[in-house]
C-alpha cells in the first residue's frame, strides 16, 4: 500500500511536473546533442546510423522517402523490432526521458528506450512474455506506473488481462498486481487507455462474458487502479446484441468479418465523462460516463458497410469541434483498400457528420506487398509530455510509411508530410510496415514497424 | 475561406491565416529558378548542382518556352520527357506549360513512377522573362499550393554581362528580380571589367548577394537558401534605391507599428487593381495586430499569395518591411497610398 501511495504521488506529479524537469521545446536541441547519464550500464544498443541524407524533402540512396521528416536515429530495439500500438514516454525520477514501447507480438513483452538524445536512444530494459500464445500488444504509461494489455490466441488461456507496473526504475520494472480477465470465452485485454492514473480504460473480454459471436468477444471496460495493488472494475459497456441475453438481435456479420468489439477508448480531461470508443466493425460510439457503473451511448458513427470496418481510434479535437477517426488496414496486399483517417465534423455530439478524409498516397505505388492504409494517429494523450495539436495529423500507414497532413481547413486535409523508409532486413513483406505514431511535448516524433524495423526517430520540418 | 472556416472550427493554436508556419514555405516543395542570359553558364552551374550532396533529390525542369538556344542542343532530349539524371534527381524537359509538367512530376512521383524529389530546380531559356514563373507560383489556383520559390539565382556573364545589362531589357529584368547574382566565366574577363559589372548589378538590384562561379562551381547552398530574409532587414525605409533606365525600381516600405490587416488589404488592393502589371515583385513581412508571429506577404504584379504566418518572429525586429520592385510605380505614391487607407481606417463589418 506503501509503494501504491508513493506511485500516486509520481502520477500527481506527472500532471503538475516531475520533480527533475523534463527537457522543454526550447531546449531540446541541446538535449538532442547532450547525451542524458544513463545511470546503469545499458545493453549496447544497435544503433544504426541513418542511411538517409538529414535534408528534408530528400531521397536517401536506400529509397527511403523522407519529405519534410528530419531522420534523428534507427534503433533496431536489439533484434527485436516488431513493435506494436503502444507508445508511451516517461520522464524517470533520475531526469531520463523513457518511451515505453509494446511489441506486436511474442516473443518480447515491452521494451524501455531512453531517448534523452533522440539522435542516440538506447534501450534500457526489454522484458520476455511467458509463452508464445499471447502478446501484448498495448500499453501506456502514467507517471512512474504502466499499465500493460494482455491477450492470449485462443480462449481459455492465460495470462489474459492487464498489468500495473512500478516503473521507478526503468531498468528494473516490478509488477505491482495483475488483473486476470481470462475465461471460457475470453482473450483477454487488446488495448487500453491509462493517463489519469485513476482508471484504465480497455478493450477486454471477462469470464462472465459470452458474447454471440466468438468475434465479439472485447468490449469497454473501465478499471478502478487508485489503489494500484487491487484494481477493480468499476463498468462496462457492449454494443448491443453482442452479448448472449441481450434484447436485441446481433448485427448483421460484415464480409471481412473482423468483429463487433471494442479497440481504442479514449478518455480526455477536457471531456472526463466521456469515452470516444472505436468498436472495429461495429463503427464508433461515443459514451457518456458520467456514471462509471453504467455507461451510456450518446450517439455511434459507422463507415461500413460500404466500407470494410475496422473501426480503430477515436480523437476528439475539443476546441475545433472536430473528430479523428481511423480505420485499420489488416488485409495484406490492400485488399481491404481504402482503410482511411475521417474528420468528422462533431460540434453535436449527436450528429457526427464525416467532411472529409486524409488524402491516401496512390494505390498503384503501395498496394503490392503487405498492409497499406491506415491504422494509428498521434492521440494526444493528455500527459505533460505528450504533444497537443489540433491542426496536423500525423498517421501511420503500413507500407505507406509516416504521413502527415495539415487540417487547418477540416475540409481540404492537406499532405505536408512523409517518411517512407525502406524494409529492414528480413522484413517478411519486403516492405516497411509502420505501425504506431507517438510525439513527445518536444516535438520528436517516434514511429515503430510492425514487423522488424524496430524504432524511427524523427523531427518534423513542416 | 480560411476566416470562414476557422470561425467554424476555431483552433487557439491557429491564426488568421491558418496554421503557423516554422518557415516561409511552410511545407510546400520548395523551387530555385536559375536564370540567366544566353550563353551565362546556367546548364554548366546546375549540372554541378546536382552532382553535390544538396542537389540529390532534385528534379529539375529545363524551361524553353519554345525558344531555341544553345542549352537547348545540349540538354534536350524529346518533348516534356522525364529523364533520370542519378544522385536521385530527375530531368523534365519542357516545351509546354511549366505547370502542367510540374504537376506531372509529382503526381509520377506519388505513383512511384520517378523517384522521391524533395526540390525542384527551374532552368530557364537565356530569353525568358521570369515574372510569369514567378506568378504560375503565386496563387493556390496555380501551383502556390504545394510550391514555394526559395531562390531565383540570376547568372551574368563576365564577358558579355555588361553589354547584355545595357542592350537587353530581358537580362535587366533577371538582374533585377535575382535573390541571387552570380557572376560566371570570370576567368575570361579583366578585373576592371569584373568590377564593373559587379557595380552595375549593385545598381540595379541592391538586395541581393553576389557571388563569382569559376567553372561553374559556386556554394551549392547558394541554390538552396536565398540569402535575403523575408525581413529586408539590412534597408533602411521609406527611400528609394534604385531606379532603372525601364522604369523599375526598387525600395522598401517599412512601418514600426502593427498594421490592422483590412487597411493593408485595402491599400494593397487598390494598388493591385491600378498598377497591378507594374507591380513586379513585393515580397515582406508585416507585423499585424492580432498575430502572434510575423505575415510572409508576396505579390507578383496582379496575383497575391496566400499570407502564411509564422511560429516566430526571425529577430527582436517588430517592424512591417515590405520590398517592392516595381515599373513606374514610386516609393511615394505607394507610401502616401498606405497613408491614406490607414487615415481612413478600417470599418467593422467591411
Amino acid at each position: 500500500m506503501k509503494r501504491a501511495k508513493s506511485l500516486l504521488r509520481s502520477v500527481r506529479q506527472a500532471f503538475s511536473g516531475s520533480k527533475k524537469k523534463p527537457a522543454t521545446k526550447k531546449s531540446a536541441k541541446k538535449v538532442a546533442k547532450k547525451s542524458a547519464p544513463a545511470k546503469k550500464k545499458a545493453a549496447k544498443p544497435a544503433v544504426k546510423k541513418p542511411a538517409v541524407s538529414r535534408k528534408s524533402g530528400q531521397t536517401g540512396a536506400d529509397g527511403t522517402v523522407t519529405w519534410n521528416f528530419k531522420q534523428l536515429s534507427h534503433h533496431l530495439l536489439d533484434g527485436f523490432g516488431g513493435m506494436g500500438e503502444g507508445m508511451s514516454v516517461q520522464i524517470a525520477p533520475d531526469g531520463r526521458r523513457i518511451i515505453w514501447l509494446a511489441h506486436e507480438s511474442a516473443p518480447k513483452n515491452f521494451t524501455a528506450v531512453d531517448v534523452s538524445n533522440p539522435r542516440k536512444p538506447k534501450v534500457v530494459c526489454q522484458t520476455d512474455l511467458p509463452h508464445s500464445d499471447v502478446r501484448s500488444n498495448s500499453l501506456e504509461t502514467c507517471g512512474n506506473m504502466m499499465a500493460v494489455a494482455y491477450q492470449t490466441k485462443g480462449k481459455n488461456m492465460k495470462p489474459a488481462g492487464m498489468e500495473l507496473f512500478d516503473i521507478s526504475n526503468p531498468e528494473k520494472p516490478k509488477s505491482i498486481s495483475f488483473f486476470d480477465c481470462s475465461g471460457e470465452h475470453s482473450r483477454g485485454v487488446h488495448q487500453l487507455w491509462f493517463c489519469d492514473g485513476e482508471y484504465v480504460h480497455m478493450a477486454s473480454s471477462s469470464a462472465d462474458f459470452v458474447p454471440t459471436h466468438p468475434q465479439d468477444d472485447q468490449f469497454y471496460r473501465c478499471i478502478d487502479v487508485r489503489n494500484p495493488s487491487k484494481p477493480v472494475e468499476v463498468g462496462r459497456w457492449h454494443m448491443p446484441g453482442t452479448k448472449q441475453g441481450d434484447n436485441v438481435a446481433p448485427p448483421p456479420r460484415h464480409p471481412l468479418d473482423k468483429g463487433y468489439r471494442a479497440h481504442n477508448c479514449n478518455v480526455y480531461p477536457q471531456r472526463p465523462d466521456r469515452c470516444y470508443l472505436a468498436y472495429i466493425d461495429g463503427g464508433m460510439h461515443v459514451l457518456d460516463i458520467s456514471n462509471k457503473s453504467d455507461p451510456k451511448r450518446i450517439s455511434s458513427w459507422t463507415n461500413s458497410p460500404p466500407y470494410t470496418g475496422f473501426m480503430h481510434t477515436v480523437v476528439p479535437l475539443f476546441d475545433r469541434g472536430l473528430m479523428l477517426v481511423t480505420d485499420e488496414s489488416t488485409e495484406n496486399n490492400a485488399k481491404d483498400w481504402p482503410k482511411l483517417v475521417w474528420i468528422l465534423d462533431a460540434r453535436d455530439e449527436t450528429n457526427l457528420v464525416p467532411i472529409s478524409t486524409c488524402p491516401l498516397p496512390d494505390h498503384k505505388a503501395y498496394s503490392s506487398r503487405g498492409r497499406f492504409g491506415a491504422h494509428n494517429i498521434h492521440e494526444n494523450v493528455p500527459l505533460p509530455t505528450c504533444w497537443q495539436n489540433d491542426q496536423i495529423v500525423l498517421g501511420t500507414f503500413f507500407n505507406g510509411g509516416l504521413r502527415a497532413y495539415d487540417i487547418s481547413n477540416p475540409y481540404q486535409p492537406q499532405a505536408i508530410g512523409t517518411f517512407v523508409p525502406p524494409p529492414a532486413p528480413g522484413a517478411p513483406t519486403g516492405t516497411t510496415q509502420i505501425n504506431d505514431v507517438f510525439v513527445d511535448e518536444r516535438e520528436v516524433v517516434y514511429c515503430v514497424d510492425r514487423h522488424i524495423g524496430g524504432l524511427y526517430c524523427l523531427e518534423m520540418d513542416f | 475561406m480560411n476566416d470562414v472556416v476557422l470561425n467554424l472550427f476555431p483552433s487557439t493554436s491557429a491564426g488568421r491565416f491558418g496554421r503557423r508556419q516554422k518557415r516561409e514555405r511552410g511545407s510546400r516543395l520548395p523551387v530555385t529558378i536559375v536564370t540567366g542570359f544566353l550563353g551565362a553558364g546556367k546548364t554548366t552551374l546546375v549540372q554541378r548542382f546536382l552532382k553535390t550532396p544538396e542537389g540529390r533529390g532534385t528534379a529539375l525542369i529545363v524551361n524553353e518556352f519554345g525558344s531555341v538556344g544553345i542549352d537547348d542542343a545540349l540538354l534536350r532530349t524529346s518533348e516534356d520527357t522525364v529523364t533520370l539524371l542519378g544522385n536521385g534527381c530527375v530531368c523534365c524537359n519542357t516545351r509546354s506549360d511549366l505547370q502542367i509538367a510540374l504537376r506531372k512530376l509529382v503526381a509520377d512521383r506519388e505513383r512511384g513512377k520517378i523517384p522521391h524529389f524533395g526540390r525542384v530546380l527551374i532552368e530557364t531559356s537565356g530569353l525568358a522573362d521570369i515574372s510569369p514563373i514567378l506568378q504560375t507560383f503565386s496563387t493556390d489556383r496555380a501551383l502556390g499550393g504545394e510550391f514555394a520559390i526559395e531562390v531565383v539565382l540570376t547568372l551574368v556573364d563576365a564577358v558579355n554581362g555588361l553589354r547584355n545589362l545595357d542592350t537587353a531589357p530581358e537580362a535587366r529584368k533577371q538582374a533585377i528580380l535575382a535573390d541571387r547574382l552570380v557572376i560566371s566565366k570570370v576567368d575570361l574577363a579583366d578585373s576592371r571589367t569584373q568590377k564593373k559589372l559587379a557595380a552595375k548589378l549593385k545598381e540595379l538590384n541592391p538586395r541581393a548577394d553576389i557571388d563569382i562561379a569559376v567553372d561553374g562551381e559556386i556554394d551549392p547552398k547558394h541554390l538552396i537558401e536565398s540569402g535575403q530574409d523575408a525581413t529586408a532587414a539590412r534597408h533602411s525605409g521609406f527611400i528609394a534605391e534604385a531606379s532603372h533606365s525601364d522604369g523599375i525600381a526598387s525600395f522598401v516600405i517599412r512601418e514600426k507599428k502593427p498594421l490592422e490587416w483590412p487597411v493593408f488589404q485595402r491599400a494593397l488592393d487598390t494598388l493591385v487593381s491600378l498598377r497591378g502589371p507594374d507591380l513586379l515583385r513585393i515580397k515582406g513581412i508585416l507585423n499585424l495586430q492580432g498575430a502572434k508571429g510575423p505575415v510572409v506577404f508576396q505579390a507578383v504584379q496582379h496575383l497575391v499569395h496566400p499570407p502564411v504566418e509564422l511560429a516566430e518572429w526571425p529577430d527582436k525586429d517588430r517592424s512591417s518591411r515590405l520590398v517592392f520592385i516595381t515599373r513606374g510605380v514610386s516609393e511615394p505614391q505607394v507610401r502616401a497610398l498606405f497613408e491614406a487607407c490607414k487615415a481612413l481606417g478600417f470599418v467593422t463589418g467591411e
